[in-house]
């Protein structure tokens, strides 16, 4: 079992590093460097100081090297575009709306879709069953910007029940966390509808039922428990989504996140903020799916008793 | 053409990290013959079954095709031998590509080896699912479409088409009804006379070796135990294991049931017979009282304990 | 002791087929497709888009980037201008129109380009197993830590944006999906009979892959491109929509909903008509991949 876990870590440490290098490389391909697009261009030489002074005169290996020590430390520099803070600082700033309103989203929207699901698998062929479903289906396939734009519409416009946009107020919030919810309550409806369905046709059901114990009784003490495994090992990935789908939700309502800062890093050729931001969330990723993978393993039984997974 | 068996495994072993799956197995088909390797599931004989068609890697010992070493060739090099050496699988069903025609799986070995034109491929497909009891319209059906007894048949042909002198049947009858089992049995009596095949026949299933086999060859956990022609067998088992597996064939008249012995390993092992050097038709191979293959009168081969030695 | 008949084989008269029309086991997955009201309603849905996208110059009057309509600038929707001008007067309905052509084709090219690439790998990986496989997997692994969406962005950013460049993107994070349903498929009939029939018929690897394992990995062939379609698509909407995708004046549903942004408080027509486009689009594809595999797994796998 903890073999299992070493060795996970560690293929996943070994991938991180192979990520990061590509990302650096990446990086550094992108043709302009963060002096180029200003208006009146700079003086060789002052660029060529300026360079010096950020360290990008060296050979990049030397850079990456350097970078990835700093990284250990938390330490990644200073952004580009405000010399006067660290980028660490930055992302700290930026860190709290992305994780609030996503969080909030998943928090919202996992637990309601896991009622759906649990709705739906109960009664099946009924409208909740088939609700739930087309739920579960329209939030998978369709864009986050798309549902975004639909709940601006809906709510914001033609209803006028909620402020299109902003951070400040909690009410500016309703949208963006409902858009942020989309995707876990149709993943877990379907999930939760699969598996409760699964649970409920084990021949272990049919005894119970015999035995005589209630309906109410079967479920909550008996199928819930075989269905929640799968269902808490996916919990992890749900923050994947949050990480790519905060590019939109925030453009689209101008929340000062991790997304917003990760678009106008890019456009900015801001080196040092861009790539933070991709290294936190390519571990985020790799840890996300690592965690998933061992919550599965620890959760389930024949694995746990068996003492080696695989 | 002189006495070279059509196969021959000369000491041939395959480990699984510790597991010895069939250990230094000696086995020889003389031309134009059918022998049967027996013994029950887990023995190893399915297992000396592909490493013979080299569908396996062996890990010690020879195999030869008419006295020809095809155990160290690469896989491109028996292409050529792999027209003399066939197959027939246990299972019908994943025996045959599902998405293919009946027609184009009987024909396939002729196009893998370049023989003829498509027409002419098609045609001689043809003519052998009507060799193997299909009507020829049959060769556009696809597998799922016939039974399993019509499913070996085909098997059989897609076998024999490339003219095949020594053909390897792991357990063909084995998922077949009985009244199958004996047209399926049927069939290759038929074809071996007809071509002058060379079988290696596994099964456990003695009463259909009786029908079909000249010699058999009984294998417990990898080894050989006994060996002898198909009567000898029958009449004169010298091995436990061998007598407990004659047992265990159902038996219609009730005066002639025997009463049924099941062994463990451990009396097995107790009882492997004890034969004093006297009595052996050569010497010994090794000097060791540890069970050996000694061979006895008539082709009889047995797993036993030396009790004496012949004196020098 | 039980023996066994023998007898010669000729007495054994020939069997005859019945006389039932040959039926192939895609016939059957058919069958099941076209019970699935909702996959079946979704693929007619996509053929009409599609339909429309290659007869874009037949069903409009004017072309994508007429900017003819100028005094009418901002229109809504009319009986002249079914989905109403846009902000530079052109009419909108021809630019949804074109605008299909460029977001299914930019889907379609990347599906393909994700199956050239994802086909061969997984079922190589598949059928040779040990080193080739491990090495497959490790790069499958790294494709998937990296966010999509991010990578993307930034690779956008290094080529500048652009329809070859999309597409290339698109398919990029396009094959690992295709690869592993197609090493699924290969590796669970490699260790049927017929395939050890074929090695031991002589069949080199390639014929083995080529003949058997790949006509009978038909299911995630298809599925696989099908479901790669919509993903493409999400993909080259998502970066056109923040300005790195398909540059203006291209017209592209994701470029379309962003300049729409500015304008729905009021012109709802200039959001609303892209959005649902992109939508119904992205929703009947993956309903009719849904449908498929469900239609083809079964089938295939059961019998």
């Amino acid at each position: 079992m903890t073999g299992f876990i070493i060795r996970r870590v560690i293929s996943m440490a070994v991938t991180f590093i192979v990520v990061s290098i590509v990302i650096f490389l990446m990086m550094h391909s992108i043709p302009g460097g963060p002096f180029d697009g200003y208006e009146m261009p700079l003086p060789d030489n002052i660029k060529a100081k300026l360079m010096a002074t950020l360290g990008l005169d060296k050979p990049l290996w030397e850079q990456y090297i350097r970078y990835m020590w700093g990284a250990l430390h938390l330490d990644f520099g200073v952004p580009f575009q405000s010399p006067g803070d660290t980028v660490i600082g930055l992302v700290a700033h930026a860190w709290l709306p992305s994780v609030t309103l996503g969080g909030l989203g998943i928090l919202f929207g996992a637990p309601i879709g896991v009622l759906l699901g649990m709705a739906a698998a109960l009664r099946r062929n009924s409208w909740i069953d088939y609700l739930a479903s087309a739920l579960a289906t329209l939030g998978l396939t369709i864009p986050v910007f798309i549902i975004s734009t639909g709940l601006i519409l809906v709510f914001a416009v033609w209803l006028k029940w909620t402020p299109a946009s902003g951070w400040g107020e909690p009410k500016r919030w309703i949208l963006p966390i409902m858009a942020y919810g989309a995707v876990p309550l149709a993943t877990y409806a379907r999930y939760a509808r699969a598996t409760m369905l699964d649970a409920l046709n084990k021949p272990f059901v049919s005894v119970l039922r015999a035995k005589g114990l209630s309906e109410r009784r079967i479920i909550f003490q008996h199928v819930l428990r075989n269905a929640a495994i799968p269902m808490v090992t996916i919990f992890p990935a749900m923050f994947v989504g949050i990480a790519t789908g905060s590019i939109f939700v925030e453009a689209m309502f101008r929340v000062p996140g991790l997304g917003a800062y990760f678009v106008s890093s890019i456009d900015k050729r801001d080196y040092p903020l861009e790539m933070a931001l991709m290294l936190l969330i390519s571990a985020l990723y790799s840890i996300s799916y690592l965690l998933a993978d061992i919550l599965y393993a620890v959760l389930n039984p024949r694995i746990r008793i068996e003492g080696r997974a695989r | 053409m002189s006495d070279t068996p059509a196969l021959e495994l000369k000491q041939l072993t395959k480990r699984f990290g510790d597991f010895i799956a069939v250990n230094r197995v000696d086995l020889a088909v003389p031309r134009n013959q059918v022998v049967a390797l027996v013994g029950e599931s887990g023995s190893g004989k399915t297992t000396t079954g592909l490493l013979a068609l080299r569908l396996l890697a062996h890990d010690g010992g020879q195999i030869l095709l008419d006295g020809e070493d095809i155990s160290t060739l690469s896989q491109k090099q028996m292409k050529a031998y792999r027209r003399r050496l066939q197959v027939v699988f246990q299972d019908s069903y994943s025996s045959l590509d599902p998405m293919m025609t009946l027609g184009e799986i009987v024909a396939e070995p002729l196009g893998i080896h370049g023989v003829a034109t498509a027409a002419e491929r098609r045609d001689t497909a043809r003519g052998w699912l009507e060799k193997v009891g299909l009507d020829g319209s049959y060769a556009n059906r696809y597998p799922h479409e016939l039974s399993g007894g019509q499913r070996q048949r085909v098997s059989v042909a897609r076998a024999l088409i490339l003219g095949a002198s020594v053909l390897v049947a792991d357990e063909p009858t084995s998922a077949l009804d009985v009244s199958v089992k004996a047209q399926i049995v049927n069939l290759l009596q038929g074809l071996q006379a007809d071509m002058g095949l060379s079988m290696l026949f596994i099964s456990h299933d003695l009463s259909v070796v009786r029908s079909l086999a000249d010699e058999v060859v009984v294998m417990l956990r990898g080894r050989v135990v006994e060996r002898a022609p198909t009567d000898r067998i029958f009449s004169n088992a010298r091995h436990p294991y061998t007598q407990s597996l004659l047992d265990a064939v159902p038996v219609i008249d009730p005066a002639a049931r025997r009463r049924r012995t099941f062994l463990s390993a451990e009396e097995i092992t107790a009882r492997t017979p004890r034969i004093t050097a006297s009595d052996l038709v050569a010497e010994p191979l090794l000097d060791t009282a540890d069970p050996q293959l000694v061979a006895l009168a008539g082709s009889h081969f047995v797993e036993a304990i030396v009790a004496e030695r012949a004196t020098p | 002791m039980t023996e066994l008949t023998t007898g010669t084989t000729a007495s054994v008269p020939l069997a005859k087929p019945d006389s039932v029309r040959q039926r192939s086991p895609l016939y059957f997955a058919w069958r099941r497709f076209t019970a699935n009201k909702a996959a079946v309603g979704a693929g007619i849905i996509l053929l009409i888009i599609i339909l429309m996208a290659i007869f874009a110059p037949v069903i409009t009057t004017t072309g994508p980037n007429d900017q003819d309509f100028l005094t009418n600038a901002l229109n809504f929707p009319s009986g002249a201008h079914w989905f109403g001008v846009d902000n530079l007067g052109r009419d909108f309905f021809t630019r949804i129109v074109y605008g299909a052509r460029v977001s299914l084709g930019i889907g379609f090219s990347a599906a393909v380009f994700s199956l050239l690439v994802g086909l061969p790998l997984g079922a190589l990986a598949g059928y040779l197993g040990g080193r080739f496989d491990w090495v497959v997997m490790r790069i499958i692994e790294l494709f998937s830590v990296v966010p999509p969406l991010l990578a993307a962005l930034l690779l956008a950013t290094v080529t500048r944006g652009g329809v070859w460049a999309i597409i290339l993107i698109a398919g990029i994070f396009g094959w690992k999906d295709v690869c592993l349903l197609v090493r699924a498929q290969v590796k669970s009939f490699r260790e049927k009979e017929f395939i050890m029939a074929a090695q031991a018929l002589g069949a080199s690897p390639w014929h083995i892959v080529w003949r058997h394992l790949i006509p009978n990995s038909v299911s995630p062939i298809i599925v696989g491109f099908v479901l790669a379609i919509p993903l493409a698509m999400m993909l080259e909407a998502s970066l056109s929509f923040l300005g790195i995708g398909v540059q203006p004046p291209t017209p592209s549903w994701g470029q379309m909903i962003n300049v729409g942004m500015n304008f729905m408080f009021y012109y709802w027509h200039m959001a609303v008509f892209p959005t649902a486009a992109l939508a119904v689009t992205i929703l009947a594809a993956s309903l009719l991949g849904d449908g498929l595999r469900d239609a083809l797994d079964p089938t295939l796998k059961g019998r």
